[in-house]
């Protein structure tokens, strides 16, 4: 214990996490920051900018959308996901005859890769071959809504695939959460005569704050990073009207070579996802103090 | 308790401490550490003794199936050659052009690979391409080339590129859907509207489009640009003496938004992929689909290749300038990484593997693949085993039609080349209005 608590042995024992965590963290962030003052083409050498990039962005009607459909999918995130995924751990978490195999079940999507979840659903949302939509026709309804490739519903529906992925793992958080809480409090507030429902607001909510604020982050991280899910349903299209704000900056870097504005939108996605996820952590630690 | 909570202040003081001292010795060491990893890759990369073997990177994953010329090219050269061999990779055009980009900042081009004009053009400002014109004198190959195939891949007096394959593009159309709904095969754009209609009542997709992750699919309607005047306005736009927002560019535009709303464009044209509106085609299922020679062989083997003709796409009568044009210009071109100079033996691999690419015996592969050749070959073809790459190729040389220079979005910038294509998929989709479409590519041209 001596020997670990002398700072040259403590700098020796941390240093080379240290390192890694500096070269791929901090590096390649100070680079982007760097590369986005300036009209780098991903080639030549580049000269500066200044604050150009960051003028172009305030000016680009794509980008905004982008931001506009990341807080579309965030909103689903938050508002859906969450309490769907917490309603099922509630109902699957019972000693139901196959709660189990339902469990497993909706926890499978979880465990594709996003880019074939995208793959799937475009054969159940595509206007023209989607089964979506060859049901609706079979039950009458004439319209042919445009989940997928039109101008409007698109970052909902990416939203909601993004939910159906989510889900299983969600509620996998919350039915650990919910098998952790003491079984006694339950007990003693049945014989005390609460109804389930008075036990799920006033005891298990309560109890589940902390893992709540873990969920909450881990959504609101994780939104910030979908990029597969709206590559295979729409490719950001129609004409950028289902980028998210990843997918953007990717088509700008990598498809239109503006290295450097591209570099801008990342450092905005970075900042943007960091003061919203710092948001979450501060309101769950603050949540924690006040009990 | 009381030992758990002893601790506190010690901890909170130290790590700031340190961390100071820490920050400064891993900021050194990640700097150390990313320069001599970039330092090797330039390295390995141009290293002077090699066996001759070189790589060939394209932008196909699979050449194999996607492009059998090129796959079928390099399997001949590396019999021919035992001492030499070339090894061919590739990736989706997206992903190639982002590999390419990275292994230019890094310098591990590859030694020949494929890339879009724009970035070439970039690569060669900064160094990194091989001038080509010591090879092109060798064998008189420089003859062999008509001029306009060489022009476009040249910078100043440096010959950056050589043709990779032509590309001729227009709309391939089903002569038995078109003759069972009475159609004529369209000349005019007044022609196509009416057969649009035609179609569309009959329940049949007229123009197989997919924007899906292939938003570049838009050739038959670049020609069309051409034929509203851009190979006489680009140079202006592009230097601002112009606009792409200008009163014939929006002619256009409105003439595609028409098409649109007669119902040209499947209603899923933004979620299919072009990989699956050709295969809507090639079953049967659509009249009309914007495309190149590149898929005359696959047309060719489906159960539409004998129904299947090739039209260089509608005249205008409000068009500007000559309407008689057929786009058949150099795709895209094969380009060489400098590295390649520094090393005899790859240089003597890149060397003779470009003199039999270009070889009378290298174009017949091409053709037998449905390929036209880049050079003057003339080529025997069983128009019979072959008729929808002769439809192709006869559209091409129709007497009196002349081609442009080449293709609009090979002359702007990958950001304006991009907004160019979505300015069409998003007026065919009904995203953009033509207004709108003009100039958003205006803002993309500084």
């Amino acid at each position: 214990m001596n020997w670990l608590t002398t700072r040259r042995h403590f700098a020796l024992m941390i240093a080379p996490a240290l390192i890694i965590y500096s070269v791929y963290m901090i590096y390649p962030i100070l680079y982007s920051l760097y590369y986005s003052f300036t009209d780098f083409d991903g080639v030549s050498a580049n000269g500066f900018a200044g604050l150009a990039n960051y003028r172009q962005m305030a000016q680009d009607d794509a980008f905004w959308t982008s931001m506009r459909n990341t807080g579309i999918v965030l909103g689903i995130a938050l508002f859906l996901l969450i309490p769907l995924g917490f309603l099922l751990a509630v109902l699957l978490g019972g000693r139901v005859k196959g709660s189990g195999a339902l469990r497993a079940l909706v926890f499978a999507p979880a465990i594709i890769a996003p880019i074939l979840v995208g793959l799937i659903w475009i054969f159940l949302l595509d206007p023209k071959i989607g089964l979506v939509n060859a049901f609706l026709l079979a039950i009458g309804v004439p319209a042919h809504p445009q989940w997928i490739g039109g101008p409007t519903l698109s970052p909902y529906a990416i939203g909601l695939v993004y939910l159906w992925q989510q889900i299983g793992f969600v509620l996998t958080i919350f039915y650990a959460g919910l098998r952790m809480l003491p079984r006694d409090v339950m007990e003693a507030s049945s014989l005390d005569g609460a109804s389930r429902w008075q036990q799920l607001r006033h005891i298990q909510i309560p109890m589940l704050r902390e893992t709540f604020g873990i969920v909450t982050a881990l959504v609101v991280t994780g939104v910030f990073k979908v990029f597969e899910l709206v590559y295979a349903l729409t490719g950001g299209g129609p004409v950028h009207l289902s980028e998210v704000m990843v997918s953007y900056m990717y088509h700008i870097t990598f498809t239109t070579q503006q290295y450097g504005y591209g570099m801008a939108l990342a450092v905005v996605v970075f900042v943007v996802g960091a003061l919203a996820s710092a948001a979450t952590f501060l309101g769950n630690r603050r949540k924690g103090e006040a009990r | 308790m009381a030992t758990s909570s002893q601790p506190a202040p010690l901890t909170s003081r130290r790590p700031s401490g340190i961390s100071r001292r820490l920050l400064l010795t891993a900021t050194a060491s990640a700097m150390f550490v990313t320069a001599t990893a970039c330092g090797s890759a330039v390295n390995t990369a141009g290293g002077s003794s090699s066996d001759g073997l070189i790589t060939l990177s394209m932008q196909n994953p699979d050449s194999r199936t996607q492009d059998p010329a090129t796959w079928q090219l390099v399997q001949e050269f590396n019999k021919k050659h035992p001492d030499m061999k070339i090894k061919l990779e590739g990736q989706p055009v997206d992903q190639h052009q982002q590999r390419m980009t990275i292994a230019a900042q890094s310098g591990t081009l590859p030694e020949i690979f494929w890339v879009y004009d724009s970035l070439a053009k970039t690569m060669v400002k900064n160094g990194d391409l091989l001038d080509l014109t010591p090879i092109l004198a060798e064998n008189g190959l420089r003859a062999k080339f008509a001029p306009s195939m060489l022009a476009g891949f040249r910078s100043g007096t440096v010959q950056y590129g050589l043709p990779y394959q032509a590309l001729i593009t227009g709309f391939y159309y089903n002569k038995a859907i078109l003759d069972e709904h009475g159609i004529p095969v369209p000349v005019t754009f007044d022609e196509l509207v009416a057969a649009v209609k035609k179609l569309r009542t009959a329940g049949v997709v007229a123009i197989a489009q997919g924007a899906n992750n292939s938003s570049f699919s838009v050739w038959a309607f670049l020609t069309m640009l051409d034929r509203f005047g851009y190979e006489s306005k680009y140079r202006d736009i592009l230097s601002g003496r112009a606009g792409y927002d200008n009163p014939d560019f929006l002619r256009l535009y409105q003439h595609v938004e028409a098409l649109a709303k007669a119902g040209a464009f499947p209603t899923n044209m933004n979620t299919q992929t072009y990989a699956q509106a050709v295969a809507s085609y090639t079953s049967g299922k659509a009249a009309f689909l914007d495309a190149g020679i590149w898929e005359a062989a696959k047309i060719q083997k489906s159960t539409v290749g004998k129904d299947t003709g090739f039209w260089a796409g509608p005249t205008f009568s409000d068009g500007v300038g000559n309407q008689k044009l057929v786009m058949n210009v150099p795709s895209a071109p094969f380009v060489v990484s400098a590295k390649v100079e520094q090393d005899k033996k790859k240089y003597a691999a890149v060397q003779a593997f470009i003199q039999f690419y270009y070889s009378d015996a290298g174009q017949k592969i091409l053709v037998d693949n449905a390929q036209p050749p880049v050079t003057t070959y003339q080529p025997d073809i069983d128009t019979t085993k072959n008729s929808v790459f002769t439809a192709v190729l006869a559209e091409a040389s129709r007497p009196g039609w002349t081609s442009p220079g080449a293709q609009p979005d090979l002359v702007v910038s990958a950001a304006t080349a991009s907004a160019m294509y979505d300015s069409f998929y998003g007026v065919m989709g009904g995203s953009l209005s033509p207004e709108e479409a003009v100039q958003n590519v205006q803002k993309t041209i500084k």
